[in-house]
């Protein structure tokens, strides 16, 4: 029983950490209506740079999200001005912006081949103070930089619930998604939010970075993975949902836990699709949805 | 031959001239690198014509092929290696179950907004790959997971779609590359051409009509399912040996998905365009650079495809029929005059 326990609770704290990277994707989908494939390539980047931070300075590990995510930031806002922004322009009023989505996946293409290029195929493992520590709760076992992660993720949900709720940007952000054009009316000017909430999309893949380069391998298509578990967790929380993408990443990480205590590591991959496939079949518009939104 | 009346002389006579240099071309080169290099750009321009049925005439943008390029190798060499089936008829039932599983896809997710329908495709393709490398053997069928099928060599067969020569598969994948063509063709000036059309771009004001867009996009989707998967197993015959990564990842998707972008989908010529651009940069990188640069080609095709998109959102193939037509135009006046 307590082995269960055990695995739930290392799959909410997991699971947390893939939810902070599926609010990135999320955010900017609900803004643009685009899903950014080059997600996960972001998060690679960002776990490239906090790496190297670490390595070479030496500091606390935590200390790379002062440098990390400023960084990420702003390569996601740029990245959407001189990139996107002429692409997405052009197909504004095609229901289906699909060169959008295809450019976003050349970007994928070409930032993970270029670190491949740059630092080889190896996997890599950063030597922090927080590396393969574990702490003990009532005879369970959990690892110490999992728990700072998902407290970090806590924090930053918490902090984006405030921000699109009460701030006055924030309100500007949930405008442009509800209505481009009232929101363009009401003197909100669409092509800067869109910059912001790319970017702030690619800095919560910067937070996720941080957390994740303590105790997970860095390889340049570390992505990948990711990549595809935030796409199922996006749909399964409803495209656009900050909640919904957190408690859609808490879901799938304890589906990857508890699966692994019954069947081998590979079938629970295997199981998140299929998980996936029944949540299009059964309630497309994932647990939090807008009707509109698909 | 109604249907080609529509159609200038002087693109008939150029069609009709590339199409018999294109079949005369093994004549002249026997070297079999170079035939390879021509296979797989044919490969790629027929898997990327039958990506076009639904990603460009549907508007949609299925992102997963590779599943059923896979589903069609496994289902002919699995018959073939367990009950001795000719993968010629196991091509037909490779089509027919990547057709069933194209339609499973389709029908919760073609009814809903592009971006679902990019995801749940590269679900389905990765999830099969995942499942298939953790299947070791299926009622009857040896599928050995992750080691993949190995085709045994059995020398000239027609029977068994085995060649020694590298010919016979130049012109069998031009002859499919050929008729997809044309089926292409037909599909564009057919009823169901054209309410994808419509269906694709103004989807309420065609429902508006009595079109019901989204059983047409489902017959599209379960005609290029059918045939790639057919492309499949000419693949399994070609190499002989394949397993769930080389031939269900995901670069293969996205290698199809970029060759019609950038060549220009929802043409007939475009995925054929695409092909020849981007299948020798592939190819003469990796002869030429080998390990030395790993992922370059990748490097080339994302950029290739930003600055395509960026400029030439139709695709390349806008550009160039332009100035072909510009050609044309000047050699009809000069024959009239």
């Amino acid at each position: 029983m307590i082995g269960y326990i055990e695995s739930v609770i290392n799959g909410i704290l997991m699971g947390s950490i893939y939810g902070l990277t599926a609010v990135g994707l999320t955010l900017i989908f609900g803004v643009m209506k685009v899903v950014n494939f080059a997600h996960g390539s972001i998060l690679m980047v960002g776990m490239f740079a906090a790496y190297w931070f670490i390595t070479l300075t030496g500091f606390n590990p935590y200390l790379a999200l002062v440098v990390v995510v400023p960084l990420l930031y702003f390569f996601g806002y740029y990245m959407q001005k001189i990139i996107i922004k002429p692409i997405f322009e052009a197909e504004k009023h095609v229901r289906e912006p699909i060169t959008v989505i295809i450019v976003t996946t050349g970007i994928w293409y070409v930032l993970d081949n270029l670190a491949l290029l740059v630092f080889g195929a190896e996997f890599r493992v950063a030597q922090t103070s927080v590396t393969g520590k574990m702490v003990e709760v009532a005879e369970m076992y959990f690892p110490l930089a999992k728990m700072i992660g998902a407290g970090i993720t806590l924090l930053l949900g918490i902090y984006l619930y405030w921000f699109l709720k009460h701030s006055r940007m924030g309100k500007a952000v949930r405008a442009t998604s509800l209505d481009r054009e009232a929101a363009t009316l009401m003197g909100i000017k669409q092509s800067r939010i869109y910059n912001i909430v790319f970017g702030m999309g690619c800095a919560c893949c910067g937070v996720a970075a941080c957390v994740l380069v303590p105790f997970y391998y860095v390889y340049p298509t570390v992505g990948v993975p990711f990549d595809i578990k935030a796409f199922v967790i996006v749909v399964l929380g409803g495209l656009g949902s900050v909640p919904g993408a957190i408690l859609g990443g808490i879901i799938i990480g304890i589906i990857e836990t508890v699966g692994a205590q019954f069947m081998a590591a590979t079938w629970t991959e295997m199981l998140i699709y299929a998980f996936f496939l029944v949540v299009l079949f059964v309630k497309p518009s994932g647990l939090f949805g807008l009707r509109q939104d698909y | 031959m109604k249907f080609l009346s529509n159609v200038q002389t002087t693109h008939k006579v150029f069609a009709a001239l590339v199409l018999a240099v294109l079949y005369a071309l093994p004549i002249f080169i026997t070297s079999p690198v170079m035939l390879q290099i021509f296979i797989l750009i044919f490969l790629y321009a027929y898997l990327t014509s039958s990506w076009n049925f639904v990603g460009g005439f549907a508007g949609v943008l299925p992102l997963g092929h590779s599943a059923f390029v896979g589903l069609g190798a496994y289902t002919s060499t699995l018959l073939y290696l367990t009950y001795n089936i000719s993968p010629w008829i196991g091509m037909i039932a490779g089509g027919i179950v990547a057709a069933a599983f194209g339609l499973l896809i389709g029908l919760p997710t073609l009814k809903l907004r592009g971006a679902y329908f990019a995801l749940a495709t590269i679900a389905f393709a990765e999830g099969l790959r995942v499942l298939v490398e953790n299947v070791e053997k299926l009622g009857p069928f040896e599928v050995r997971g992750p080691k993949g099928l190995l085709i045994n060599l059995v020398g000239n067969s027609f029977k068994d779609f085995q060649f020694l020569s590298k010919v016979p598969y130049y012109y069998i994948i031009l002859t499919m590359l050929v008729l997809v063509l044309i089926l292409t063709f037909f599909m564009m000036r057919s009823k169901v051409g054209y309410y994808l059309a419509a269906g694709g771009e103004e989807p309420e004001a065609a429902e508006a009509l009595g079109i019901k867009v989204s059983k047409y996009k489902l017959i599209a989707m379960a005609i290029s399912c059918f045939l790639t998967a057919l492309g499949g197993t000419f693949y399994a015959q070609l190499v002989l040996y394949f397993y769930p990564k080389s031939i269900m990842g995901l670069d293969m998707s996205y290698e199809i998905a970029f060759i019609a972008l950038i060549g220009g989908r929802s043409t007939i010529m475009g995925p054929v365009l695409g092909a020849f651009l981007l299948r020798p940069v592939g190819e003469l990188t990796r002869i030429y650079l080998g390990d030395t640069l790993p992922g370059l080609h990748l490097i080339i095709f994302g950029l290739v495809l930003i600055i395509v998109m960026r400029y030439q959102p139709r695709g390349l193939v806008e550009p160039v029929s332009r100035w072909l037509n510009i050609l044309f135009d000047r050699i009809e006046k000069r024959r009239r005059a």
